[in-house]
């Protein structure tokens, strides 16, 4: 019975942590990622402790200006969909029974409509409307922030109107009539009566709209026109090619986010124990060297503690530089690629003995047939024997790429050991290295790149080593994108 | 303010859909009165108040209120101020606030508000309280508010939804008189909504018996308690004792009936049913508890004076209940003041009661209240 | 709004009359642009007409059952201003851009020139494409298209139910235990990731799942293996992905019924000797129940409709649908097939889960509790 129990209590805990690894790791690991040097965005392996990428991220015009359009959109969207969503409540609790189902479900289903359907009915409904009102019209109802206010609203006021249903349920209609009856006229009742009951709700939804209008995708994405959200920017910098700048704004909304959390919580957990004094409960009035605001409350703790992390953090910013840390991983990488040469170059050597000994047959490819999208693109030219591309002049030249300009060496440094192209055998990993080795680009793994040339990926590496359809690196990809 | 201004309703009729909640209500309250509308829960007595401060449109019928028509005239602009059912009063708004929320409306200065203010905290009792929010407050003292909050706004006619049934009882003992006083001494009509006949009858001018949407009867307290229109009336408002039967004879203002059970007894005929009843009608007799007697000799009367058997007999204190074997299995209940008596009778004893004949009426026989 | 106690056409103020004409002129307009475009057709004049009907219909009932005592209880100004809003919302936000996009995809994809024109007619078209492919020929079917959409419904459906079975236990947990500061934290915890950017929570999994990622790094630095494993194209990303990007919307309706469930009813039936898979059978589950459809429905919509997570971590043989519906739009800019593919999308996933809700008889008002 006991170890029942305690067996039930591992349990439970294991599935916590499971759960909350699953929740909470990518997003740990993502916001540490932006104090890698390595322009992978990656902490294994970890390269510097650096700051770059914040500098990065603050000279990139396009977030900057992506920030703007987001700020102003949000707002707006705020504005319109609190005023909805409040008029669509209150009608709510005055409409006719009868009606109420109906009406309900057709102010919630906003919710349940795919927001790339919300997105393209309001593109395509005002594009045609422009066409009936006349061009004098077609400036406003093309434009990517009308649209992208009126879009999002359409579903952000149902969950305002959540928000606001929830809190009018306990607002006595008695009290307008009070006003009523005390001579208000019917504004003066709803400023002074309604409006300030409904305060801390229309705060509240007020936050869930901006937050939930700033981080749409779906309906933005067929709205924005010529102004991208923040959004739709770092959807298109992930899409295409992901780097640690990304990760920079990554751990700043992080941050903000549970700086938001927390502080939601102390108030909240503050408020409590306020409202507990006031009932006169008895508060445990143990002396503490705390002020009075973080006894009892955790979470005020915890945002004192991590406002301090924050803080230090940027402090360390200003005086830190990781330069020398630079430098030195940039030599140990470039002895690591010579190693690696040597390496490959000894096994070359090695195979040709074994190939003259064996025969080729043994080298042929394993029969595994290219996946169908591979094929299309990209083949080997002329069925060449698959290892004989090691001898491909590409190849050679991408080698010697690395070893000439170490700068871009080190960027392709993430191929080499622990590789996550794996093999050194690969052919498809030395095609890849000629290509970060050609343009310069800095490192990103293969798949990105392809994703640039037309959202393919290339073939995976973990299927045969010898799989011809490694061979097509960067080249392949050419089939149909999105 | 003083003289007041008095409200009359016209054939009034208010229907929710086809439920009829209001049917062909008449009534005229004089200026300065304090009237009352007394019935069972869900007779209409909210619904007739929110016509009459403009909540609700008639369906047919007018509202007077100082001989003006109030057609298509909002609640905001009627003379008149309402004390809700559970007060309303502002959650976020101080004491004060409260009170003089209807000269804030008006665009009145702080100063001007916590002025007045003041001086109705006085008058309630509840000087140096302003800044306290309403949770703050008892019952009793959120009462107090509600009624300064209507007074404030100076209104020519009070309107009190049964203001006083969330208290307990000493308080409302105490408010009622309180209320009687505040009306007595600001001189304005008061319209006063309660299911306590008690509460009616104390404090009103004139009270209006309400059954399902319709007003059975209107009269000073004395008449509806003395002289009942209608059963209803007789078994609603105050304890009564109901002998059915058949009219024997009519006899100018009394009638012989007789009883399914005691025999022949005179009654006086109401005065709404006089000219009405005739020898053969179904009718209902009704005599309080405190109009039956013992039989002291025989000489008594015997169409006053009936027999019955004991059922059980009860000590109040102040007074004995007797109960006696009744009409229909209904019992008789009499009830005579505690003078020193060890007891009444015992159980079984056959008593005979009898009663002087104003005290017993007659009536065409109808519903009764329900118990 | 309340019981109409007597509706008298004299309360139709000037406002009131402006706020039903303005559905009126702009389906009028849209009728001229229809008349215009193709004549009377068949399928236009019946669209139109059903609409005609539908807004008087609509009309006419809000004016003699609402309004008079709308107006009464909200003042002429104020009650406006609120069904103005109201009206706005749904009829210009919500239904006009539906039927309009309904319009469109039967619709052909035609030049400005030629849009009004003769060949601007009523079509299929755009269904059948998806159904036959571009030839719209007999005997092919467009498989690419239809295993893409088929896929998608799928894996939403099997999204949904593995975070549901991830999110029961800690509902329960969080539900049952209430009032700890351990269970506030972890509640805090919850909210964190929930409002973060869709984006950057793919984002955050990208680096995770990537070839050069950390779970590769790490599996192999601990000799686990030694080839990365190419987790994008095995699709095992997206799938987390998905689940991840919703679980939230499915923990917490659940939490919030499980929450209100009286204690004592657990402590009730265990007292009777009830084992834990019954109690969860017969009285939290039950109880659960809106909160668990609640959930289910919006992730599994949800998931349906994802187009971020699919984008950056889909892999390249696996289109989700919506993708689609963005290639035809922005891609091919055709956007009568991308209409008609969102709609397909739309009717679909709706119908399913009205289905399902039809199933386990739960109605609409629970949603959203
Ligand atoms: N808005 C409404 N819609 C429908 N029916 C109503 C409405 N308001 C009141 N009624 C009905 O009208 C009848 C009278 O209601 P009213 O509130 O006037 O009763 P009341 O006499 O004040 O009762 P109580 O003593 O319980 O307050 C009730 O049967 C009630 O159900
Ligand atoms: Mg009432």
């Amino acid at each position: 019975m006991r170890s029942n129990i305690l067996l039930s209590r591992i349990a439970l805990g294991l599935y916590l942590v499971i759960f909350f690894t699953y929740l909470l790791g990518p997003l740990v690991i993502m916001s540490m990622t932006a104090f890698n040097s390595n322009p992978f965005p990656t902490i294994i392996p970890w390269d510097c402790f650096s700051f770059e990428w914040f500098q990065v991220l603050a000279n990139d015009e396009r977030i900057l200006r992506a920030i703007l359009n987001s700020v102003i959109i949000g707002l707006g969207t705020v504005v319109l969909s609190v005023a909805m969503g409040l008029a669509a409540s209150l009608i709510l609790t005055q409409i006719w029974p009868r009606w109420r189902s109906t009406y309900y479900t057709i102010i919630i289903a906003p919710i349940l409509i795919p927001g790339v359907v919300l997105g393209i009915s309001t593109v395509v409904f005002w594009d045609r409307l422009s066409r009936i009102l006349g061009p004098a019209t077609d400036g406003l109802f093309h434009n990517g922030i009308f649209l992208t206010i009126l879009g999002q609203s359409t579903f952000i006021a149902s969950y305002t109107m959540l928000v606001f249903v929830a809190r009018l349920q306990r607002y006595d209609p008695g009290l307008t009539e009070a006003a009523l009856d005390l001579g208000a006229t019917h504004v003066q009742a709803f400023r002074k009566i309604l409006l300030p009951f409904m305060r801390p709700a229309i705060a509240s939804a007020a936050v869930l709209a901006f937050l939930a209008s700033f981080e749409n995708y779906n309906t933005t994405t067929f709205t924005f026109g010529r102004y991208p959200t923040l959004t739709i920017e770092l959807a298109q910098k992930v899409r295409y090619g992901i780097n640690p700048s990304i990760s920079a704004l990554a751990f700043i909304i992080v941050s903000l986010t549970v700086f938001g959390a927390l502080a939601t919580e102390a108030w909240r957990r503050g408020r409590i124990k306020a409202e507990a004094e006031r009932n006169g409960e008895a508060v445990a009035q143990g002396r503490s060297i705390l002020p009075g605001f973080l006894r009892g409350n955790w979470a005020a703790g915890a945002l004192v503690l991590f406002s301090f992390v924050v803080i230090t953090l940027f402090w360390t910013a200003r005086v830190y530089s990781p330069d020398q840390c630079k430098a030195e991983v940039r030599a140990a990488k470039q002895a690591e690629a010579a190693k690696r040469r040597e390496e490959l170059l000894r096994r070359r050597a090695q195979q040709r003995m074994q190939q003259q000994m064996k025969g080729p047959d043994i080298f042929t490819p394993s029969g595994k047939p290219a996946p169908a999208e591979g094929a299309s693109t990209g083949k080997p030219a002329g069925g060449k024997v698959p290892f004989g591309s090691v001898f491909d002049p590409g190849n050679l030249e991408g080698q010697s790429g690395t070893g000439a300009a170490p700068d871009q060496g080190s960027n392709a440094a993430p191929a080499a050991k622990p590789s996550p192209f794996g093999s050194v055998f690969d052919p498809g990993n030395l095609a890849n290295q000629a290509g970060a080795g050609a343009d310069g680009e800095s490192g990103e793994a293969p798949s990105e790149k392809a994703d640039e040339n037309g959202g393919e990926k290339p073939a995976p590496p973990f299927g045969s080593v010898f799989d011809p359809g490694n061979l097509k690196g960067v080249g392949g990809g050419a089939g149909e994108g999105n | 303010m003083a003289g007041g201004v008095g409200v009359d309703l016209e054939n009034l009729w208010i229907r929710f859909g086809d439920f009829v909640a209001v049917r062909d209500a008449n009534v005229n309250i004089n200026g300065g009165d304090f009237f009352s509308f007394l019935g069972p829960s869900g007779c209409g007595k909210t619904t007739i108040l929110r016509a009459i401060s403009g909540f609700l449109q008639p369906s047919e019928g007018r509202v007077l209120i100082g001989g003006n028509d109030m057609a298509g005239i909002g609640p905001n602009k009627r003379p008149t101020a309402l004390i809700f059912q559970n007060l309303a009063l502002f959650p976020l708004m101080k004491i004060w606030e409260n009170i003089t929320f209807s000269m804030e409306v008006k665009g009145a200065s702080s100063a001007e508000r916590r002025k007045r203010a003041d001086e109705l905290l006085e008058m309630i009792a509840l000087e140096g309280q302003g800044d306290k929010l309403p949770s703050e407050l008892s019952g009793g003292q959120k009462q107090r508010v509600a009624i300064a909050r209507a007074l404030c706004a100076e209104p020519d006619v009070l309107l009190l939804d049964e203001p006083l049934s969330a208290l307990d009882l000493k308080l409302r003992q105490h408010m009622r008189t309180e209320l009687r006083e505040i009306q007595q001494r600001v001189g304005i009509t008061f319209i006063y909504i309660t299911h306590d006949q008690g509460e009616a009858l104390t404090m009103s001018d004139n009270v209006a018996v309400m059954r399902a949407g319709v007003i059975e009867q209107i009269g000073t307290g004395h008449d509806v308690y003395d002289l009942p229109a209608t059963p209803f009336v007789a078994s609603f408002v105050g304890e009564n004792n109901v002998f059915r039967g058949r009219i024997l004879e009519v006899n100018g203002t009394e009638a012989l009936i007789r009883t399914n059970r005691s025999g022949d007894l005179l009654a006086q005929i109401t005065p709404a049913a006089r000219g009405v009843l005739k020898p053969g009608d179904e009718a209902m007799m009704f005599i309080r508890p405190e109009a039956l007697s013992l039989v002291d000799d025989a000489g008594a009367h015997e169409k006053t004076s009936l027999t019955a058997k004991v059922v059980n007999e009860e000590f109040e204190g102040n007074s004995y209940s007797v109960f006696l074997e009744g009409d229909g299995g209904k019992r008789i209940k009499m009830s005579l003041p505690n003078v020193g008596q060890d007891r009444i009778a015992s159980k079984g004893e056959d008593l005979t009661l009898k009663y002087e004949l104003r005290n017993a009426v007659v009536m065409p026989a109808g519903e009764l209240a329900a118990e | 709004m309340g019981k109409t106690v007597a509706s008298k056409a004299e309360k139709l103020s000037i406002s009131t009359l402006l706020i039903s004409i303005i559905p009126i002129v702009i389906i009028v307009l849209v009728l001229f642009d229809t008349l215009v475009s193709d004549g009377f057709s068949a399928a236009s004049s019946l669209i139109v007409g059903l609409i005609i009907l539908w807004v008087a219909v609509i009309c006419g009932v809000l004016a003699t059952e609402l309004f008079s005592d709308f107006f009464r209880t909200n003042g002429r100004l104020l009650g406006s201003v609120m069904l103005g809003l109201v009206a706005f919302w749904i009829i210009v936000l919500i239904l006009l851009p539906q039927l309009s996009m309904l319009d469109y995809s039967f619709r052909y994809n035609l030049p400005p020139s030629e849009q009004g024109g003769p060949k601007d007619v009523y079509t299929l078209a755009n269904y059948r494409h998806l159904i036959y492919g571009a030839g719209g020929g007999e005997g092919t079917y467009n498989t690419v298209d239809l295993m893409v959409f088929l896929r998608t419904i799928i894996a939403a459906m099997a999204v949904t139910v593995a975070d549901l079975i991830l999110c029961y236990p800690l509902a329960y947990y969080l539900g049952q235990s209430r009032g700890s500061g351990f269970v506030r934290l972890l509640v805090v915890l919850l909210i964190i990731p929930y409002w973060i950017n869709e984006i950057l929570r793919a984002f955050a999994l990208k680096i995770v799942f990537a070839d050069g990622g950390i779970l590769n790094a790490a599996m192999m630095k601990l000799g686990l293996i030694d080839q990365p494993i190419d987790f994008i194209r095995a699709d095992v990303a997206l799938y987390a992905g998905l689940g991840y990007a919703y679980i939230l919307l499915m923990l917490f309706p659940m939490y919030n019924a499980i929450e209100s469930l009286d204690r004592n009813q657990i402590e009730a039936a265990r007292d009777m000797g009830a084992s834990w898979i019954r109690i969860h059978r017969r009285i939290v589950i039950p109880h659960a129940k809106p909160g668990i459809t609640s959930g289910m429905t919006m992730v599994f919509m949800l998931s349906a409709g994802a187009l971020a997570a699919p984008q950056i971590l889909g892999g390249p043989s696996s289109l989700w649908f919506t993708q689609l519906v963005y290639q035809w739009f922005n891609g091919s800019l055709n956007w009568q097939q991308g209409a008609a593919y969102a709609i397909v999308l739309l009717v679909a996933s709706i119908t399913i889960v009205l289905t399902f809700m039809k199933i386990f008889k739960v109605n609409m008002g629970d949603i959203g509790k």
